[in-house]
């Protein structure tokens, strides 16, 4: 009975080559897919952490910050400073450590004033400043920190360019930011908080956000009312995946010094760079 | 038998046989055969949890499971206790089994074959829980069944001691006064010393035995040139694989990044300019470990295609689900390979025969190489063609790779059957006597 016995084996082995092929079918049927599973779940190793100052602050207004968060965490980031000239040149000091993959990087102006005409020129033209950093360092994820006015660029940049990038932002921080720009009156509505309003929906479902108010009166923070970043919840509640207001008080609670809060220090390691 | 045999087959059928007659061996062996079923179950817990119910898995992904499947986090609760249970029991069956195998071969009462059994166990628990939990009013944190299939090599390990150590007693202390004396002085003697030593070893803590093994294990991966990187650590890993260390392919934070390199450069650039074309991904995980560590699907074919071997058939059948998923600790495990001298020749060499041929495709840039994310339990030959979203020419480098495998298994496969039926043989013979 050989031949049989001979059969009998690559049968056996006809249905084990026949099982995986059974197997592979769902994976070559699913292939067309996986290109754009993969490429939607793609991020780059590096996640850069910008951070912007607030009005008439230059790209140095951090360097203390950085130096504060380096000595208190295991990992040292590196600072780029970036200032982007009112022609859409960039100035850039600093630099980027190789390997570094949470990089700090500044974005300032040239144009530092305030007021709501620059606010919205200066989003541009840190939508000029991430797109040039994008080309040079291959990032497609990146969390973010504003002081002030700053917190109102990032707002706009998000509403705005950000889906033109298709970069993912994961956290955004915005530390005394005046959504309702630095207007004492509750009942009265600022086209700038407007616009933002308006844009709102354009803001990425995914993103985190937190809002940290200083109080150093019952009514704000000594330059931007209370109610001013408390409206920041007609902007981000109910479209982004979690937002957190977070209110500050006891020493260092005024506008200018809240970056150097020690609170606000703690919040930053604990809710931007974890 | 009218099998043809050549004389190196001879010399490793005989050195075979005479392996398993050690009593050591004769007792692991014993011990094996007694957890597979748990090792079976808990392996296609595993394969299910991981294939089947987690985002990264093939079928998950494939058959998008998350859009049908109801409760699915409940039936991966369920089925996760399945295989922690299991794999957890095992390892403490297994240094349950060999101690008390050990006694049984020096005395026939079972008073001292269990009592042997038990200090084992207790051995095992005693070295295994957290240290930071042993504190006067914290509950004790046993680690114990949590350990997996890595809980085995240990589980062998106190086995052994536990019961070579009461064997040796009882083969000088042969005649108690009566039937409970020996066990239980033995026992309790035994525990109490388990539990100084113990107590010693958690105090002390001089190392840490899962960091002094991964640094073992990953040393090879710091070599410099590409390919002898890969194969040292592929012979390292078969190696340790022999020794009954099971589990996935360990990997290090350069390998990761190197991944995340080429992953970065496929995304970002078209063509297939990899910065790294050879890394454990590229070519162990894609072609050299079909069927999982050690190119298993080439053996499960061997075994299908030798004749005269029903007992390795029926543990092929009985081990093909996990297998086919890369998941291969039964099949391991139930031959046996592990500790085989015949079968850990081939668990050497098939992987490192595909490691090589496909390292030379791969420098030769006759394929390209895999960047894209591997999904778990992908059958083997499909891992290339995914791991390059859709390439045709590495579905083939993979059914040459398969059958490069299978021939190497082939004839070590036949004498293993060879052996396991003389050795089988010889045991009715000395059964009958």
């Amino acid at each position: 009975m050989p031949r049989f016995k001979l059969t009998h084996q690559w049968a056996s082995v006809g249905a084990v080559l026949l099982l995986i092929v059974l197997l592979a079918i769902p994976g070559i049927l699913w292939r067309s897919q996986q290109l754009t599973d993969v490429r939607a779940n793609y991020r780059s190793p590096m996640a850069p952490v910008f951070l912007v100052p607030g009005s008439s602050a230059t790209q140095n207004r951090f360097n203390d910050l950085v130096k504060e968060l380096n000595a208190k965490t295991k990992t040292k980031h590196s600072l780029l400073r970036v200032e982007v000239m009112t022609n859409g040149q960039l100035k850039m000091s600093g630099t980027i450590r190789p390997g570094d993959q949470r990089p700090f990087i500044v974005v300032g102006f040239e144009d530092r004033r305030d007021g709501t005409a620059n606010i919205l020129r200066q989003a541009q033209w840190f939508t000029i400043a991430f797109k040039a950093l994008q080309q040079t360092y291959h990032f497609n994820h990146f969390s973010a920190m504003g002081h002030s006015n700053g917190g109102l660029v990032l707002t706009l940049f998000m509403e705005r360019d950000l889906a033109a990038t298709k970069a993912h932002a994961e956290r955004l921080m915005t530390i005394a930011s005046p959504f309702n720009l630095e207007e004492p009156n509750p009942q009265v509505d600022t086209p700038l908080f407007k616009q933002l309003v308006a844009g709102r929906q354009n803001l990425p479902q995914q993103l985190v956000v937190y809002s940290i108010a200083g109080t150093e009166t019952y009514g704000g923070d000594g330059i931007v009312p209370f109610d001013s970043v408390d409206r920041g919840k007609y902007i981000f509640q109910k479209r982004v995946q979690h937002f957190t207001q977070i209110t500050v008080t006891g020493a260092d609670a005024k506008h200018a010094g809240l970056p150097e809060n020690q609170q606000i220090v703690k919040l930053i390691r604990q809710d931007l760079l974890n | 038998m009218t099998e043809n045999v050549n004389r190196l087959g001879n010399w490793l059928i005989t050195g075979e046989v005479r392996w398993r007659r050690n009593r050591q061996v004769a007792a692991i062996y014993r011990g094996l055969r007694t957890i597979l079923p748990l090792i079976v179950l808990g392996t296609f817990a595993e394969f299910i949890n991981q294939a089947w119910l987690e985002p990264n898995g093939y079928y998950y992904q494939t058959l998008h499971v998350a859009r049908w499947m109801l409760q699915r986090v409940r039936v991966q609760e369920a089925v996760l206790l399945l295989q922690n249970g299991t794999l957890g029991l095992a390892a403490i069956g297994l240094a349950f089994v060999i101690s008390h195998d050990l006694v049984a071969t020096a005395t026939p009462v079972t008073n001292d074959q269990m009592a042997a059994g038990f200090t084992a166990v207790l051995g095992f628990e005693l070295i295994n829980i957290n240290p930071l939990t042993l504190a006067v009013g914290k509950p004790v944190q046993w680690l114990a069944m949590d350990l997996g299939l890595h809980g085995l090599p240990v589980g062998v390990l106190i086995g052994l001691l536990v019961g070579n150590v009461y064997r040796w007693i009882v083969l000088r202390w042969r005649q108690p006064a009566n039937q409970l004396l020996r066990p239980m002085t033995l026992s309790l003697s035994g525990m109490v010393l388990m539990g100084l030593t113990g107590m010693l070893w958690l105090l002390r803590q001089p190392f840490s035995i899962r960091a002094a093994f991964n640094t073992l294990i990953r040393w090879p991966l710091q070599l410099s040139n590409d390919v002898w990187r890969l194969l040292d650590f592929s012979a390292l890993n078969g190696w340790f694989t022999w020794l009954g260390v099971l589990g996935p392919i360990p990997t290090t934070p350069n390998q990761t990044q190197a991944q995340a390199e080429n992953l970065a450069a496929a995304i970002q650039h078209s063509g297939w300019h990899l910065p790294h074309p050879l890394t454990v991904q590229s070519v162990i995980q894609t072609y050299a470990s079909m069927g999982g560590p050690g190119m298993t699907l080439g053996l499960v074919l061997a075994i299908f295609l030798v004749r005269h071997n029903a007992e390795q058939r029926q543990i092929g059948w009985l081990t093909l689900i996990s297998t086919l998923g890369n998941f291969n600790a039964p099949l391991l495990l139930g031959l046996p390979v592990v500790l085989s001298p015949i079968l850990g020749i081939p668990l050497l060499l098939a992987p490192l025969a595909t490691i090589l041929v496909s390292s030379g495709f791969l420098a030769a840039h006759w394929i390209p190489a895999a960047a894209y994310p591997l999904a778990v339990g992908t059958p083997g030959p499909l891992i290339g063609y995914l791991g390059t979203s859709g390439a045709l020419t590495p579905l083939l480098l993979a059914a040459l790779d398969l059958a490069l495998s299978t021939a190497i298994y082939y004839p070590f496969v036949k004498w293993a059957s060879l052996a396991q039926a003389r050795a089988e043989e010889e045991a009715q013979a000395h059964a009958t006597i």
